[in-house]
């Protein structure tokens, strides 16, 4: 597409955008892909109108005002980005576009606390917990407060579970092979602490030493997408201290979201000192699915014991592990190697389940509306189990579906195959 | 929260409100129509309008108004009130079109139809009913568990809407043995340029023809009845490759010759397979001049065999390389790589002028040398594919306009269109004429036939008012215009 950016202007980031806008040859592959396209059918809530509304935006020729209510409906789930042929990189675009047009936007005093809020409590595991657990006693009165409010609350569990301590070396188990950093995550060590426990427990019998490095923190995805651009500097610094890639056969993340902010740190950093070192990170960071995969190639995977019964297992593509990271076969053969388990597929597979980031605080009827969707096409394939690679997906999921009266259990991906490890399936 | 909850969806299958911009109708057109049809089915906000002022070839005005119909008596009222404030109307699909169909050329009314997506399929009839915006793949996801597929297949079928299709009689790779839209529309209904609904099938007068592929100029197609067929049975796909795309179009005139009926027939030439290389790693030959791709099919496995041996057969005698493939997965793989070259040259440049001429199948070779060389001869990149089994040919003009300058590649745009002329062919053979190919409709026809679509033109739409600016060139001579 053709631009007057005035990319000088706006430095690096203005360089990343110009790039993609340029990119755009407008043919509209990527519409039948979104979903806020499926839901709304109109040009402006599509990846194409949106490509458009940001250029005009960075050209000067409409306002930030005008453009963002449309862009603030984008789950980022990069959906368009898997279907461009012209290899337009979306997901950069909106990124660099919400960091920059951030500043600039007018936000109401109450919208500013709910972002700060969010942005506060969500990257700190132990304020995280001790909220959850708040929500946990408001959720009967959930009835009686305001959709933005009573949207978080419907994600809680019953039950919040004790946080666990996270052991900072977990050694491996039988013949050694290696030596791999993870990260922790942030909310999902409150809601759901049997993820990363399972993540040890099968890199470690895979012969895996586990380094939780210290000093590490969040991510930095959940600001970066929302246009917190410095606070995101921050993390992605802290984060590049903490892990020195040359220490470690891989760097590995359990959620997708995550995954796929630790690898967009290139793009970070692009044009600025540390962009050499942020590649060097970044080229080491592996979903967990992704590196158990490849010892799956190499034959070197401990072999599963087989389920006690046949199991369809339903698998749900995360967006960032799918769009974002590319991630799609791993999983899925990990899945299959287990004795007595198919897997099946969702059907309208690519549609985002509505709770990319913090879609399901700032857009709660959408985010809604797509978790039905989701939770229908996942049950239409009658599974004894649900598995899918984020966290966000996993709350989403879990709670549609056991709304519309399911009680299969959804899990992720690492806690099947650590099951079938232990023979409990 | 930035829309008020009142404004509720009306999208097929959404509950979720419809988020809206805020603001006020500002224009008495967007005023008027709000209050006719209410304001969720009209875009008055300049984010919203804005967006709809392109499709995939060009930007054109900003409309007033744009107006999300959900039945016909939407559409009805909507072009009640453009009437009424003397502004025109352009239809629009999914904008996937690539002559400038969609795109308004004068300030004026939008009707987008990607919210009139109803569909029926009566198995019994080996029919199906579509409202102007269902999407066309959705036609044959619906029909299949009836044992019925719909079989044109523009390569944009997972975006476009059979409106569109409709308005430029859209084909695709089945085309050759096939057909395109126009074969398999028994009937259709439309909104003319005064409000009135026509419902029409293809008896007396075909005016349901004449409505297929005029672009949106003559009324706005509503609903279709369209034709299903059964699949074939057999499928079986080969890939050949050749030095160069001259042997590629003898290959295929030596196959049909030999009385090979294929069911598709496309090329691609190297910069093509190499854009969709890039894009999708397949392993496609990247050092071949040229690539086909072949289906044969039917319901006996025999002859389908017996067809891609003939073809094998032709492509080697041709000079050509053959690859089966060996399996669906395989075949799938390479008609995916097909669908997708077009936007994969976004890859090379930003922008691109796309022809879509037909050439009688002798003259092939001829003519893909003809203009392989003017191509070279003008330093932009040139890339060619297409349904070449009905000499159809997308020769398209590379361009970035902040380094290639307008004027050369109009000039080369050209040059091209006057090969196929002066082959016997024509400038369009389902992308349309649109606004790139207006300009080359005087060299294409004679006076007397332009004076007859005139005086169609006028008979349906006596004031101009439906996409003005599109397919006739002005009465009097006009100046080129550039993309
Ligand atoms: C990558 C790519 C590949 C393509 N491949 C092919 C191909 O293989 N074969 C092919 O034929 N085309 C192809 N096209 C072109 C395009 O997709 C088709 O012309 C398609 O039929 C347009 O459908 P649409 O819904 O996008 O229509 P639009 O682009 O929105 O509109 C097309 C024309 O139809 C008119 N129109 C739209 N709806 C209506 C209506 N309801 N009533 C009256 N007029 C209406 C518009 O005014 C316009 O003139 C391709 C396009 C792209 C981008
Ligand atoms: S598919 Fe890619 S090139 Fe086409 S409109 Fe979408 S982003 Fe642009
Ligand atoms: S990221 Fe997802 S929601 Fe946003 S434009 Fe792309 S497909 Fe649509």
């Amino acid at each position: 597409m053709q631009h007057d950016i005035p990319v000088p202007a706006l430095g690096p980031q203005g360089e990343v955008m110009a790039h993609a806008v340029d990119a755009c040859v407008h043919c509209g592959f990527c519409l039948p892909a979104c979903p806020t396209y499926a839901l709304l059918g109109d040009e402006m809530d599509s990846p194409r109108g949106r490509i458009v509304l940001m250029k005009e935006v960075l050209e000067g020729t409409l306002s930030l005002a005008d453009a963002a209510p449309h862009l603030d409906r984008c789950l980022g789930c990069q959906a368009c980005v898997t279907a461009c042929p012209s290899g337009v990189p979306y997901g950069e675009l909106i990124t660099s576009f919400r960091g920059w047009s951030e500043p600039g936007r007018e936000r109401s005093p109450l919208d500013r606390a709910k972002r700060a809020g969010i942005l506060k409590i969500l990257p700190a595991p132990k304020v995280f917990s001790v909220a959850a657990r708040v929500g946990q006693y408001a959720k009967p009165f959930a009835p009686l407060l305001p959709a933005a409010l009573r949207a978080p609350l419907d994600l809680l569990p019953e039950r919040v579970p004790a946080m666990r301590p996270q052991p900072p070396v977990t050694p491996a188990r039988g013949k050694r092979r290696g030596r791999v950093a993870f990260l922790a995550g942030c909310a999902q060590q409150a809601l759901t602490p049997n993820f990363n426990a399972a993540t040890l427990r099968v890199l470690a019998r895979n012969g895996f030493e586990v380094v939780i490095p210290e000093g590490q923190g969040c991510c930095g995805a959940a600001a970066l997408h929302t246009g917190a651009r410095d606070e995101a500097l921050r993390l992605v610094r802290q984060n590049l201290a903490a892990f020195n890639p040359d220490d470690y056969d891989a760097i590995l993340s359990n959620a997708a979201g995550c995954g796929a902010g630790l690898k967009e740190y290139p793009v970070v950093l692009h044009g600025l000192p540390d962009e050499v070192q942020a590649r060097a990170f970044a080229a080491k960071v592996q979903d967990i699915s992704e590196f158990l995969a490849g010892l799956l190639h190499a034959g070197e995977l401990e072999p599963f014991l087989p389920t006690s019964r046949p199991l369809t297992v339903t698998y749900h593509d995360a967006c960032h592990l799918a769009h974002a990271q590319g991630v799609r076969a791993a999983p899925r053969e990990l899945l299959r190697a287990i004795p007595g388990v198919t897997v099946v597929e969702v059907p309208e597979g690519d549609l985002c389940c509505g709770s990319a980031g913090t879609y399901n605080l700032e857009q709660p009827e959408l985010a809604n509306e797509l978790g039905v969707r989701k939770a229908r096409n996942i049950l239409s394939t009658t599974p004894d189990l649900i598995a899918s690679g984020n966290i966000g997906c996993h709350t989403q999921v879990g709670s549609h579906t056991r709304r519309q009266g399911s009680r299969v259990p959804v899990l992720h991906t690492v806690e099947v195959l650590d099951l079938a490890y232990r023979g409990e399936l | 929260m930035s829309f008020s909850p009142r404004k509720t969806a009306f999208t097929p299958g959404s509950r979720a409100p419809k988020p809206r911009s805020g603001g006020t109708p500002d224009n008495p057109l967007a005023a008027e129509l709000t209050r006719v049809l209410g304001p969720t089915k009209v875009l008055s906000t300049l984010s919203e309008r804005r967006n709809y002022r392109y499709d995939a070839i060009q930007f054109g005005e900003t409309p007033l108004a744009v107006v999300l119909p959900e039945s016909t008596a939407d559409v009805v009222m909507a072009v009640r009130a453009a009437r009424a404030a003397g502004v025109p109307i352009v239809g629009r699909g999914a904008a996937s079109g690539l002559s400038g169909g969609a795109v308004p050329m004068q300030t004026g009314l939008v009707l987008s139809f990607t919210r009139m997506t109803r569909l029926e399929v009566f198995p019994e009839w080996r029919e199906a009913r579509a409202q102007a915006g269902v999407v066309t793949l959705s036609v044959t996801e619906a029909a299949r568990p009836h044992g019925l597929i719909y079989p044109p297949d523009p390569a944009s079928f997972r975006t476009s809407t059979i409106g569109g299709n409709l308005g430029e009689n859209a084909g695709g790779p089945l085309c050759f043995k096939y057909g395109v839209t126009g074969d398999y529309v028994r009937g259709l209904q439309f909104v003319d340029a005064d409000g009135e609904v026509h419902d029409l099938t293809r008896d007396a007068y075909d005016l349901a023809g004449l409505l297929i592929g005029s672009e949106g100029t003559l009324g706005l197609i509503t609903e279709a009845t369209l034709r299903l067929s059964p699949p074939p049975k057999y499928t079986r796909t080969l890939l050949a490759s050749f030095a160069e795309v001259g042997e590629c179009a003898e290959a295929v005139s030596r196959a049909i010759a030999a009385g090979a009926v294929p069911a598709k027939l496309e090329f691609m030439d190297q910069a093509c397979t190499n854009a969709v290389e890039d894009y999708l790693a397949l392993g496609l030959p990247r050092d071949a001049g040229a690539v086909l791709l072949v289906d044969t099919d039917g319901d006996d496995l025999d002859t389908v065999e017996e067809e891609r041996t003939l073809v094998e057969a032709a492509c080697r005698e041709a000079g050509g390389t053959v690859r089966r493939a060996a399996t669906d997965a395989e075949a799938a793989a390479l008609w995916q790589a097909r669908r997708s070259v077009s936007p994969a040259l976004g890859r090379i440049r930003p922008q691109r002028m796309n022809e879509d001429i037909v050439v009688p199948r002798s003259v092939l070779p001829e003519v893909v040398r003809e203009i392989r060389t003017l191509g070279d001869a003008s330093g932009l990149p040139v890339v060619q594919f297409g349904h070449i089994g009905d000499g159809n040919l997308h020769p398209n003009i590379l361009y970035d306009p902040r380094r290639e300058s307008p004027e050369a590649v109009h000039a080369l745009a050209h040059a091209i269109a006057l090969v196929a002329l002066r082959h016997g062919g024509v400038l369009s053979g389902e992308h349309g004429i649109g606004t790139i190919k207006r300009p080359f409709m005087r060299e294409a026809l004679d006076s007397v036939t332009l004076g007859a679509l005139r005086d169609v033109k006028r008979a349906l739409d006596p004031a101009g008012r439906l996409n003005p600016g599109k397919i006739l060139p002005d009465e009097e001579r006009e100046t080129h215009a550039h993309p």
